[in-house]
């Protein structure tokens, strides 16, 4: 015997000395932590992914085309490539709304594949660096001076960027040689896949009939309000004024998605809630039959001197050892499914922000306590029966 | 002085509507030291009787006082506390878990003494201990591995670990070769004699009786002085 001996050895041996049974039980309390870790996971990252989204877009009201709103926010929040337009002309519309202070446009365009080399469909944003507020934040002395016609940047993880593995790269775009002169810091939005360009590069591009959209087009306006107004208010004055258009505030940008997510968390909730109350059940009645095979060791402990206290820390060590083990290995399961199998979820497949390592401690300690107090509290009656066992009555029992 | 008193003490259990009084209406008084025997014919009510004394079962009436204190007035973890350390019980059954080795269920007494974990002064205790039984080569040996002999022998082992001022021992022998049971008689008078620990023990074995100090006789749940 290595070490000393105390109530967690005797703990430890009597677990040892029904495997099975030990085994079923850490399996039963994994999944469940498993299931809960990937939960968690899964609807933090979403959640985490749109607030990032709408706090990092420098604007407070975004406004595009009617009925384009659920495009625009597949292209901010899960890196989707689309396109939308609508006249330029509302820009100045939507200036002059009360409360407004700056407007920007965007322009968005589609790489067209196949064309040229091996590079795969991409978002280019053409915007305007006069007005621009939204990339150029991003842009800290990357870049120095202005974007000349012919130079484009690129996202943090644009495929561009990656596949070549260097900026200062000639792209063939449209039927145009781009230089790239530049990379975006991470934005965790999805910008970060996207291509930039000056607007000034959009009249070459239509006139090679390389894309569908029409001279004076754009496809998006950015805004911000005057401190001290409520955009919710704002935007509601410019889907009044101006019926081409619809307008989003910030917060409620992946609005639609966060109800899915709450009826997805709702899911999860429920079948966390079933394993839940499945492992409890599972707990209590392996641990009522242990009591029970126990009787007479229990009450041998007792005649000898054990204090109610000693058998409860005894049995407690036992499901807490059975819990904390489960946990471990539900959190490194949960984690790894979380991992590979959330790249089949669409949702997930476009989403770019990942956790921080925060989250994920958060999360496995989540997990940990929620595993190791869920075997306890299915131990706890039959527990609680055993700490009572008077001693001579069950030695007799031989 | 008077060690321990039993006054008026009666243990009376129902078994399908016949009332038994396995214990009636004892009356006795033991000195600290005294090595007191105790012979009767099964089902006289000795178990019965150290087990009240042993603080593991409370008796229907009358009270047991251990220098001072009514046990069965002590409140649970006090008198855990008495079995704990003040007791060295050798139970008639066996009473090893089979889960710990020989060593092992010896420590097992300390854990409930000191709270904390056996120390190596224990474990070297233990193992002495165990030599003194004549076990010196079963120190890690599961129960299952053990002769009952030898596993009785843990047992008396183990009654000594905590430095115990009583020692409740029934039928201690009972399972014993003549000459392992000589041995344990010897073991026990040098640990009365060298330590001043009180014995009570249960023999069937008049031998055995005959070389204590003070023998006693119980019968039909009544004692008598022999
Ligand atoms: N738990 C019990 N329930 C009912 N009767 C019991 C119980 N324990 C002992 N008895 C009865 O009490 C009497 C004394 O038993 P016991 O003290 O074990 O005798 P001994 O140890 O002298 O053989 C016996 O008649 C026995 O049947
Ligand atoms: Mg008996």
């Amino acid at each position: 015997m290595n070490g000393k001996f105390t109530l967690i050895s005797l703990a430890s041996k009597n677990l040892k000395r029904k495997p099975l049974r030990t085994l079923i039980l850490m399996i039963a309390i994994s999944l469940l932590v498993s299931t809960l870790v990937f939960a968690l996971s899964f609807v933090r990252r979403v959640d985490s992914s749109i607030k990032l989204t709408s706090e990092r877009l420098g604007a407070d009201i975004l406004i595009v085309p009617a009925g384009s709103r659920g495009a625009a926010e597949d292209i901010l929040l899960e890196n989707k490539v689309k396109t939308f337009y609508m006249d330029k002309g509302i820009m100045e519309k939507v200036g002059q709304i009360e409360g407004i202070t700056d407007v920007t446009y965007q322009t968005y365009l589609i790489t067209i594949q196949g064309l040229c080399c091996s590079v795969p469909e991409t978002m280019v944003v053409a915007f305007n660096q006069d007005t621009d507020f939204i990339i150029k934040p991003w842009l800290k002395g990357k870049v120095s001076g202005r974007l000349l016609k012919g130079e484009a940047i690129v996202g943090s993880e644009s495929a561009f960027n990656i596949e070549t593995g260097a900026i200062e790269v000639d792209s063939v775009l449209f039927g145009n040689v781009f230089k790239m002169v530049g990379v975006l810091d991470k934005t965790g939005t999805g910008l970060d896949t996207a291509l930039f360009m000056d607007e000034a590069n959009l009249d070459d591009i239509i006139k090679k009939g390389k894309s569908d959209m029409k001279p004076g087009q754009i496809s998006i306006i950015f805004a911000r309000v005057k401190a001290g107004i409520d955009p919710y208010k704002v935007a509601a004055k410019i889907e009044d004024s101006v019926i081409e258009v619809d307008a989003v505030a910030r917060k409620d940008i992946g609005k639609n998605l966060i109800n899915t997510l709450r009826d997805i968390n709702r899911i999860f909730s429920i079948s966390v809630l079933i394993a839940s109350l499945l492992s409890i059940f599972l707990v209590w009645a392996i641990f009522s039959a242990v009591v029970n095979e126990r009787l007479k060791e229990v009450g041998i402990m007792r005649a000898i001197g054990a204090k109610e206290s000693h058998v409860l820390r005894l049995f407690l060590f036992e499901v807490i050892i059975i819990g904390s083990l489960g946990s471990i290995v539900g959190i490194v399961c949960g984690t790894a499914v979380s991992f590979f199998l959330a790249k089949g979820f669409s949702i997930m497949k476009n989403i770019s922000t990942d956790l921080s390592v925060l989250q994920r401690v958060y999360i496995s300690l989540t997990g940990f306590v929620g595993g190791t107090i869920i075997c306890v509290i299915g131990a706890l009656s039959p527990i609680q029966r055993i700490k009572k066992t008077e001693p001579l009555n069950v030695i007799k029992e031989v | 002085m008077t060690h321990l008193t039993i006054e008026n003490v009666t243990k009376t259990y129902f078994l399908e509507g016949n009332k038994i009084d396995a214990v009636s209406n004892i009356t006795l008084g033991i000195n600290k030291g005294e090595f007191v025997s105790i012979v009767g014919h099964s089902g006289s009510g000795k178990t019965t009787l150290l087990s009240i004394i042993g603080g593991i079962a409370r008796p229907t009436s009358g009270r047991v006082v251990f220098e001072g204190d009514d046990l069965y007035a002590l409140d649970s973890d006090r008198l855990s506390g008495y079995r704990c350390e003040k007791i060295g019980f050798m139970f008639q059954f066996s009473s090893l878990l089979p889960v710990l080795t020989a060593k092992e269920n010896i420590l097992l007494s300390v854990l409930f003494k000191s709270n904390g974990g056996a120390s190596d002064v224990h474990e070297e205790k233990a193992v002495e201990l165990l030599k003194m039984v004549g076990l010196g080569d079963k120190i890690n040996a599961y129960p299952s591995q053990l002769s009952g002999g030898q596993q009785r022998r843990v047992a008396i082992a183990r009654a000594f670990m905590n430095d115990p001022e009583l020692i409740l021992a029934d039928e201690p022998t009972g399972d014993l070769d003549e000459e392992t049971e000589a041995e344990m008689m010897r073991f026990f008078k040098s640990m009365n004699a060298g330590k001043n620990i009180t014995f009570i023990m249960v023999t069937h074995n008049s031998d055995l009786a005959m070389q204590t100090g003070r023998r006693l006789r119980m019968s039909n749940g009544a004692i008598a002085e022999l």
